[in-house]
């Protein structure tokens, strides 16, 4: 879910834009120690890992220089700048005709495509690898239809090719998202006016429609990159060496943790220029959308005529490749799977501890929000801020690193929690911590402090004057932010892989243990059950859309 | 009816409106937003519409800057027909500038390239940049960015962009409704004075009467789609064709009179008629009293006359007072008084007298078929905003 959170809510950290009623309570100029200090853990727990990866690197010998040098070293990094520039070419290609054909268009059932271009945002990575794979790879479903003709083995699709592929498939709603949002938010009198001062309608495209999208169809290519920087769920499965699968390679071949841990520390440089860069290229975009008045017109509709059909075309080749091809095959696995009696129950486990994890990471998370959320909205300081964006560090890396780094953390410091569920769940709600801020911040800022002021003046103590008066009206946003959590956690993948107990598979693990080893009807249940949750965390992601700002 | 008119006069006689405008209609569904309206502007002019909120203003701009078309009637814009007829000019061809409510200012684009954008392939290009920079007084400001601008400024690259290719006509759709009331006084008189000085003709619109009036050389009052009257703004005050116009600009009191050629008689005495409609009426009419009109005197505690007004209510509006006043038969009347009268409250009573004034009178006959007259309010006031009312005079005392 990278970067989701930014497309809703503008970027991370920013300090909230609230009017007089958010100010701080006159009775309280500074934040209460002991929320301070309860801040400071919290961020200190989300900037743990990476600080650890740090010391590690300045530790290491001067072998580790040698380690950065090798050949193997620059084929992955060469690999994965490769794979990323092809998805986020790729992610442009597919999602700003769809942006565009589903804002500013008579495309027959416009609003239905633009559900459902934009459901694959949830379904991870690594359902949309197997699905190929299960369906188009050597032993796939293809093959088993084709088995009667004589057809025992097809080409794999692996390789850059397979994961390129599957990776735009999964990134490209980010494109979609953005690119829609800066279609909604650009006036449309712009338009009209460069019309007035003697362009035709392409001229006008060329030189005022389009300028005006490009910070923000760039930055959601941005996010598909980072989006590629960090999968791990379909380069594994399509065996594709880029940094993340190698740091996951070299960890479980060799135990080597100083190569694993420069490839992840080379892999965070990369991914922290590319979210520089989102960054800039949002705030840019962000300029651009000027603010909604309610004289604004509404777009005018530009008629497709014949133009209609290849563009139900486009969107039916992408509804089909991104979720009737994973969805098809995961059914049609499963019936194969029931018919030939193959077990549920693995399903039926993963599936309880997968639920499990996501309750507990969901509590804690909202838990750890609260403090959080109370200082930033409430005692907005320049502490405050670095306090938020402290938080995001961890969210904002590639999980495979996170888990890498809590890994190397507990076998050293902490054995007594290495391989224990507490640890998962811990390294869950802090490093998910982000997707439930936004919406209790928004929410705590709209409260505002006098309910408990009023209730202070009629007797209560601070903390029961929050527990009783504030916090019963943050509920909708604990729950939406929890809601959130819990379904990104169940959907996680490399965490689960390196911290989960032994023996302790989730609904990812199953899955991408099944499918690696070639278990399609094994794994088609665990993916089914997923696909269902996606639809879910779509629709509450839809529904936060539409709440207003 | 005048485009008859027109056609005979020899073309190098006349100078070609910059905007002409006739029998334009354009429906929303069941929604008729322009209904058959008629429009001239003179070459150079300001002219101001001023109506009320969804009288179609902002619809009549967009047919015809040509972003709407029109179901019915024709738009010509400097003696070339745009619209109707068969003639369809897009909006990029016709030689209109527009400003619009929301400025829309091409966010990418620096205030210079903002400006530069209509001027293409002119050779002159960068000079009439910078003369435009410098009519707004912006040259400073030439390589910002719209959003670090403030909204007075975008206002005015907004007007120099719309100005720079020589429109024939420049269109402005509300243009000071984005800005805080200080800002509004003082760019009014900028807004005026650069496109006096570009001679250039213009047509805004407002629902706002001050700004119309100071602005317009003349104002076109439009209600329903249709301009009830199009006059210089002294004889739109002075001189209202229709009840409507008499209470939208202005506070107006709608008073039975009974007419007799160009005098009317009133409970407060006979006045004097003017104007073109002004002829050897007779009959029954309502006459219009400008609160000014009126001289109050209060009248000393004691057992009320059968003469003597009630105060009802009371408006502070800076320069003067007005009060609502009541008469015992339930007539209700603004009237204004200066800061020399001592401040009447509440319940005071006061006499009314009327002042040696001309007006207009609207025969009652005639305002049968009058399409929007607010015949409703015959006897009643109607100010542009409720004032402080006093409960019913029955439970003051």
């Amino acid at each position: 879910m990278l970067g989701v959170e930014s497309l809703r809510r503008g970027r991370p950290g920013r300090p909230p834009r609230d009017g007089g009623r958010g100010a701080p309570a006159v009775t309280a100029p500074g934040a209460p120690l002991p929320l301070l200090v309860a801040c400071l853990l919290i961020a200190g727990l989300a900037l743990l890992p990476v600080a650890y990866l740090m010391v590690r690197a300045v530790g290491a010998d001067v072998a580790a220089l040698d380690l950065v040098l090798r050949p193997r070293t620059f084929q992955v990094a060469a690999s994965t700048v490769a794979l990323a520039l092809l998805v986020g070419g790729g992610t442009i290609v597919v999602g700003v005709p769809l942006a565009w054909l589903t804002t500013r268009t008579d495309l027959p059932g416009r609003r239905l495509w633009a559900v459902l271009v934009a459901v694959p945002l949830a379904i991870p990575s690594y359902v949309i690898g197997f699905a190929f794979i299960a369906a188009f790879g050597p032993r796939g479903a293809l093959q088993g239809m084709l088995a009667p003709l004589g057809v025992e083995r097809l080409p794999s699709i692996g390789g850059l090719f397979g994961a390129t592929l599957v990776l735009v498939l999964a990134a490209y709603p980010y494109v979609l998202l953005s690119t829609r949002a800066a279609l909604l938010q650009t006036d449309p009198a712009a338009e009209e006016a460069a019309r007035l001062l003697g362009d035709r309608r392409l001229t006008v495209f060329r030189r005022v429609t389009l300028p005006i999208l490009i910070p923000a169809i760039a930055a959601g290519g941005l996010l598909a990159v980072l989006y590629a920087l960090a999968d791990f769920g379909a380069v594994s499965l399509l065996q594709f060496d880029s940094f993340s699968r190698a740091i996951y390679v070299q960890y479980r071949a060799s135990f080597d943790r100083a190569l694993a841990a420069i490839l992840a520390l080379m892999l965070i440089a990369l991914t922290l220029l590319v979210t520089w860069g989102e960054g800039r290229l949002r705030r840019r975009a962000g300029a651009y959308a000027g603010p909604v008045r309610a004289s604004r017109r509404p777009a005018t509709v530009v008629p497709l005529g014949r133009w209609r059909w290849p563009a139900l075309a486009f969107c039916s080749t992408v509804v089909l490749l991104a979720l009737a091809i994973p969805t098809g095959t995961i059914a049609w696995w499963l019936v194969r799977g029931v018919s030939q009696g193959a077990i549920l129950r693995f399903a039926a486990d993963g599936a309880l501890n997968s639920f499990t994890v996501g309750a507990a990471a969901a509590i804690g998370s909202v838990v750890l929000v609260v403090p959080v959320a109370l200082l930033v909205a409430r005692y907005p300081s320049r502490l405050a801020t670095i306090i938020e964006r402290a938080t995001f560090t961890g969210y904002a890396l590639p999980g495979i690193v996170i888990a890498l780094a809590v890994v190397f953390i507990a076998t050293s410091s902490v054995p007594l929690l290495y391989q224990t569920l507490a640890l998962l769940v811990i390294a869950y709600a802090v490093r998910f911590l982000p997707q439930a801020v936004g919406s209790v911040r928004t929410a705590l800022v709209g409260v505002g402090p006098r309910l408990e002021e009023a209730g202070r003046t009629l007797g209560d103590g601070p903390v029961r004057a929050f527990l009783q008066l504030t916090l019963p009206l943050l509920r909708p946003a604990l729950v939406a932010g929890g809601a959130l959590v819990f379904l990104t956690t169940v959907k996680e993948l490399p965490m689960a892989l390196l911290l989960g107990p032994i023996g302790f598979d989730t609904l990812a693990t199953e899955i991408w243990g099944a499918a690696s080893e070639g278990f399609y009807a094994r794994a088609a249940a665990p993916a089914a059950i997923l696909v269902a949750l996606s639809a879910g965390t779509v629709a509450l992601l839809l529904r936060a859309e539409e709440r207003p700002r | 009816m005048s485009h008859v008119l027109v056609d005979v006069i020899p073309k190098a006689l006349q100078r070609a409106s910059a905007v002409r405008v006739a029998g334009l209609r354009r429906a929303y569904g069941s929604i008729v937003a322009v209904d058959g309206l008629d429009l001239d502007v003179r070459p150079g002019e300001m002219l101001s519409v001023l109506g009320p909120s969804g009288c179609g203003k902002t619809t009549l701009l967009r047919l015809i800057a040509g972003l709407e078309a029109p179901d019915a009637g024709m738009v010509e814009i400097g003696g070339r027909r745009v619209a109707g007829a068969g003639s369809a000019v897009p909006p990029e061809r016709r030689r209109v500038g527009m400003v619009f409510q929301d400025f829309a200012l091409f966010p990418h684009l620096s205030v210079r390239d903002n400006i530069a954008y209509g001027l293409r392939a002119d050779p002159d290009r960068n000079v009439r940049v910078r003369e435009l920079l410098e009519l707004i007084d912006l040259v400073d400001a030439a390589a910002r960015m719209p959003h670090q601008l403030s909204g007075g400024m975008q206002q005015r690259v907004a007007l120099a962009r719309a100005l720079a290719p020589r429109p024939d006509v420049v269109l402005l759709d509300e243009p000071f409704s984005n800005l805080d009331a200080a800002l509004r006084t003082q760019l009014r008189g900028d807004v005026r004075e650069i496109l006096r000085a570009s001679a250039t003709a213009a047509v805004f619109v407002t629902h706002d009467q001050d700004e119309a009036l100071t602005l317009g050389d003349r104002v076109a009052v439009m209600v329903r789609g249709r301009i009830e009257q199009s006059d210089p703004p002294e004889v739109v005050y002075g001189e209202p064709a229709t009840p409507f116009v008499a209470t939208f600009v202005g506070i107006a009191n709608l008073v039975r009179a009974e007419l007799h050629g160009r005098v009317a008689i009133t409970r407060f005495g006979s006045v004097r008629l003017v104007g073109p409609r002004a002829e050897s009426a007779h009959g029954r009419a309502l006459a219009v009293i400008r609160p000014e009109h009126l001289d109050v005197t209060e009248v000393p505690d004691g057992p009320a006359d059968a003469g003597a007004w009630r105060v009802l209510g009371r408006r502070f509006t800076g320069a003067e007072i007005l009060y609502e006043v009541i008469a015992p038969d339930g007539e209700r009347l603004w009237v204004e008084a200066g800061h020399a009268v001592r401040r009447l409250r509440v319940g005071d009573l006061v006499s009314l007298h009327l002042r040696d004034v001309e007006t207009v009178a609207f025969p009652i006959e005639h305002l049968g078929s009058e399409p929007s007259g607010p015949i409703g309010v015959a006897s009643t006031a109607t100010p542009s905003s409720p004032a402080e009312h006093a409960p019913p005079p029955g439970l003051t005392t």
